[in-house]
């Protein structure tokens, strides 16, 4: 997907170029189903066919091999199953506490860092170099070892008024994290946005503070929702690595039970239950995406 | 005379009771199954003999255990060329050591020529598959829900629970369950430790439950915990090496039936071998002495209750 | 001079890495008085009108509005630039904003109206341009030649002094050209001072009070329209008109 702006099957300001004219909605590239349009009747029965062949294939090739009722036992045992969903979804409302609180934090967080970089001046060099530095060392150093650092070595520290609150110290560690990588993707939004619009703006009379405000960041962000997306997801994900500061949260609780029973069926429980949280969000991003895509479309007009 | 005879007689009962839970595999004429009362093996080794096949690699025992090899379990120091931190298990020493050494040599393998030690994850030891090893110690506590991942051989050791601390703190000076009723307490995952805290103490505070005894311990020193639930000989280990002023609070249940045992790939013929090893090495009292070996200053605990 | 220029540039030189894009510009614009720029494509005519609303930094020269000089150090370039209207060819509306939001946005936020002031003036110019049922539209919704029209409706809403217009029909279909030029020459009309840079030759001779031909970044030749339509002096002028009668577009 480009984000230079418009669709890239019309180009930029080409003259004959009329906006009234139906434009495809969301990204070509990404319609699954967008060939059996084209083909009709016939299309749509070879993709069926070769869809349950393929599938049929698979399931048959698993099904019948020799290990699959091991397999089965340990990783789909139905009892295990409905006990174990239970208490990880009890323990998953912890997760969620945890990686919106976070999240909020990062979206400002990363703004901030995305703006002081693309500050131009010479007399915001310092910022710049601090935006910089702090993107550099937070996207180096793994995440684990940053919550590690926090949740084990604040506390010891022995100040007075550092909490040491295991899920305070994990919030904390993925904000720093995360914003650096979030700081990253609107930057690339930020440079996207048409330069024009920019000259618009300050044709107007408006600031560079105003112009960032009102016109640039609105538009970056609109064009940055589905990598901002995939770093919420990753987010959501890594949550669970609050864990290893001893709070039980979904993923250590299915640990739990894994170990006590000898299974890996608690740990099939969660993956669905990130799945069925993680797919409508994906969906409404693409709606998202699509309902700006049209607007955009404007400005690879006139 | 009456020794031979005596250990005929305890040898086939453990090994009747054996027999009826292990079905056979293969036709490799290992005739396993108790109640034919055709050749069932006398000992360890005879044993090991007519299921030379169930072995992983010919000729060799493979045992698998966690890596690093903690002490009291495994001592001796590391060796250079061997991938496992703190011990090295080739050594023999620690109990667990002493233990494996022991079952190896009365299966017929030398020690440590014989022996292959791989490092196993708490979790390999019961994933589905073909295995890396031919059993797995690393202070497994034989479970019930566990029994359908893993065969289990019999107690190499009847393990309590205990409670380790350090001093100044809440429940440093507690002996019964009661006043650590609001105790903050931690226990490694994948472990009956995290049981005793559910189930016997109860605590209003939920348990803290860790990936290793290290963090455990930072978080003890913080005062972010006040204790640590371990089994007893590890409790001790703690309390002498790893927290600063660590004293050992107590054990819990003496009557405890909990026991460490070995774990074995689901139908593997050689369970009922080293049962047959471990019976041999209970009965001439060799099991003690590695005990009163390894562990004599690791048992004596008030009792919690 | 008795009476002060609306726009005066004096020996204005600009480069862009090293290349000289402008080589010695003097122009000057009286009130009231409509300027029609016209020469090849990287002659330098986008460059000059860009440089008199400071969007793009001047190497030498000077640049006066009002007598004011606008390149002299420690101006307040936003106060400057809320003086100038400028209109470009392409990516003018704000995408993401509605038509009145994009017109009221420059005199709420930079000129400090109020909401309903600016949105008052806004609805009357929508209303004089034809406009006035596009109020809350978003720009993806207009023809091109609508968002043209919409664009120089948001220019004129800061009420500027001058007006510059930079090729602003040369991306638009044909048969929306006409709708555009015809707002222009209504503001030509109500006096609007205005420098416009333009491929349409039968407009700029319609519409201009002067014309100046612009090639490799000088003025070689300017005049009434009449005179540098029908008989321009220069060689070069010369050709480059029968190049756009060749092309089919004067």
């Amino acid at each position: 997907m480009s984000y230079a702006g418009g669709n890239p099957q019309f180009p930029v300001g080409s003259p004959g170029l009329d906006p009234r004219a139906p434009v495809p909605s969301g990204d070509r590239g990404s319609k699954i189903l967008e060939p059996l349009r084209a083909e009709g009747a016939r299309g749509v029965a070879i993709a069926v066919v070769s869809t349950v062949v393929v599938f049929g294939l698979i399931a048959f090739a698993v099904l019948t091999s020799s290990g699959w009722p091991a397999i089965k036992e340990a990783f789909f045992d139905p009892t295990i199953f409905w006990d174990s969903l239970s208490k990880i979804m009890e323990k998953f409302s912890r997760n969620v506490f945890i990686f919106v609180v976070a999240e909020v934090f990062v979206l400002i967080l990363a703004l901030i860092l995305a703006v002081m970089r693309s500050l131009r001046g010479p007399v915001f060099t310092p910022l710049r170099i601090l935006a910089a530095a702090y993107t550099d060392l937070f996207r180096a150093v793994p995440t684990i070892l940053v919550i590690l650092l926090l949740g084990f070595g604040a506390p010891s520290l022995q100040l007075k008024g550092v909490p040491h609150s295991d899920v305070f110290w994990a919030i904390v560690a993925l904000i720093l994290v995360y914003s650096a990588y979030v700081a990253e993707v609107y930057r690339a939004g930020i440079q996207s946005v048409h330069p024009s619009q920019v000259a618009s703006a300050r044709a107007l009379g408006l600031s560079r503070g105003k112009t960032m405000r009102f016109v640039v960041v609105p538009q970056a962000v609109r064009r940055v929702l589905p990598p901002l997306l995939n770093d919420f997801i990753g987010l959501q994900k890594d949550s669970a690595l609050v864990a290893v500061l001893g709070y039980t949260e979904a993923l250590r609780q299915a640990q739990i039970i894994s170990a006590a029973e000898f299974d890996f069926t608690p740990y099939v429980a969660l993956a669905l239950v990130y799945i069925v949280i993680t797919i409508p969000e994906a969906r409404f991003v693409d709606w998202l995406v699509a309902r700006d895509q049209r607007r955009r479309q404007a400005a690879g007009g006139v | 005379m009456r020794k031979v005879l005596s250990f005929l007689a305890v040898g086939s009962l453990l090994f009747a009771a054996c027999a009826e839970d292990n079905p056979t595999i293969g036709g490799t004429g290992a005739t396993a199954t108790g109640g034919t009362g055709a050749t069932a093996p006398a000992t360890a080794a005879d044993c090991a003999a007519a299921n030379a096949d169930a072995f992983l690699s010919p000729g060799t025992l493979t045992v698998g255990t966690g890596n690093p090899a903690f002490p009291p379990w495994w001592e001796g120091g590391t060796t250079d060329g061997s991938e496992f931190e703190f011990n090295d298990p080739a050594l023999g020493e620690g109990y667990e050591g002493a233990v494996t050494a022991e079952v190896a040599t009365r299966l017929g393998f030398s020690f440590p020529d014989q022996v292959a030690f791989v490092p196993v994850s708490f979790n390999k030891s019961f994933a589905p598959g073909d295995k890396d090893f031919d059993f797995v110690l690393q202070q497994i506590s034989y479970k019930p829900e566990r029994d359908d991942a893993v065969d289990f051989s019999d107690s190499y050791y009847n393990v309590n629970q205990a409670l380790v601390s350090a001093e100044g703190t809440s429940v440093a000076d507690a002996t019964t369950i009661a006043e650590l009723q609001d105790a903050k307490l931690g226990a490694p995952i994948g472990t009956t430790s995290l049981d005793v805290i559910t189930e016997e103490i109860q605590p209003t505070q939920e348990p803290a439950v860790y990936d290793d005894l290290a963090q455990a311990v930072t978080d003890l020193q913080n005062g972010d915990i006040d204790g640590i639930v371990v089994d007893l000989p590890t409790a001790f280990f703690m309390a002498a090496v790893q927290i600063k002023k660590g004293v050992v609070v107590g054990q819990f249940g003496a009557e405890s039936d909990e026991y460490f045992a070995m774990a074995f790939g689901t139908g593997s013929p050689l369970v009922e071998c080293v049962n047959l090893a471990l019976a041999e090495m209970t009965e001439d009292g060799t099991l003690d002495a590695i005990e009163q070996q390894w562990l004599a200053d690791k048992t004596n605990a008030p009792v919690l209750s | 001079m008795t009476e002060t220029a609306a726009l005066a540039i004096e020996g204005l030189h600009k480069s862009f890495d090293g290349l000289e894009v402008l080589k010695g510009i003097d122009l000057e614009v009286r009130e009231h008085e409509v300027v029609c720029v016209i020469g090849a494509s990287g002659s330098g005519k986008s460059t000059l009108l860009r440089c008199i609303n400071l969007l793009e930094p001047v190497n030498a020269g000077r640049v006066l509005i009002e007598g004011e000089e606008i390149t002299a150090r420690g101006i307040d370039v936003n106060r400057i630039r809320q003086r100038v209207g400028i209109v470009f060819q392409a990516f003018n509306l704000f995408p993401h904003m509605t038509v009145i939001r994009n017109v009221t946005l420059g005199p709420i936020e930079a000129l400090g109206s109020s909401k309903a002031d600016a949105e008052a003036l806004a609805t009357e110019l929508l209303e004089r341009f034809g406009l006035a049922d596009k109020r809350d539209d978003y720009p993806d919704r207009l023809s091109g030649g609508q968002q043209q029209r919409v664009a120089i409706v948001r220019a004129l809403a800061m009420k500027p002094d001058v007006m510059l217009l930079d090729e602003v029909t040369s991306a638009l279909d044909p048969e929306l050209v006409a709708e555009v030029l015809n707002v222009i020459r209504e503001l030509a009309a109500g006096g609007m001072t205005m420098v416009i840079a333009t491929h349409e030759m039968g407009f700029a001779r319609d519409i201009a009070h002067r014309v100046c031909f612009l090639d490799e970044g000088v003025i070689l030749e300017e005049g009434a329209p009449e005179q540098i339509f029908s008989s321009p002096r220069e060689e070069r002028t010369q050709r480059f008109l029968q190049s756009i009668i060749d092309a089919g577009r004067m």
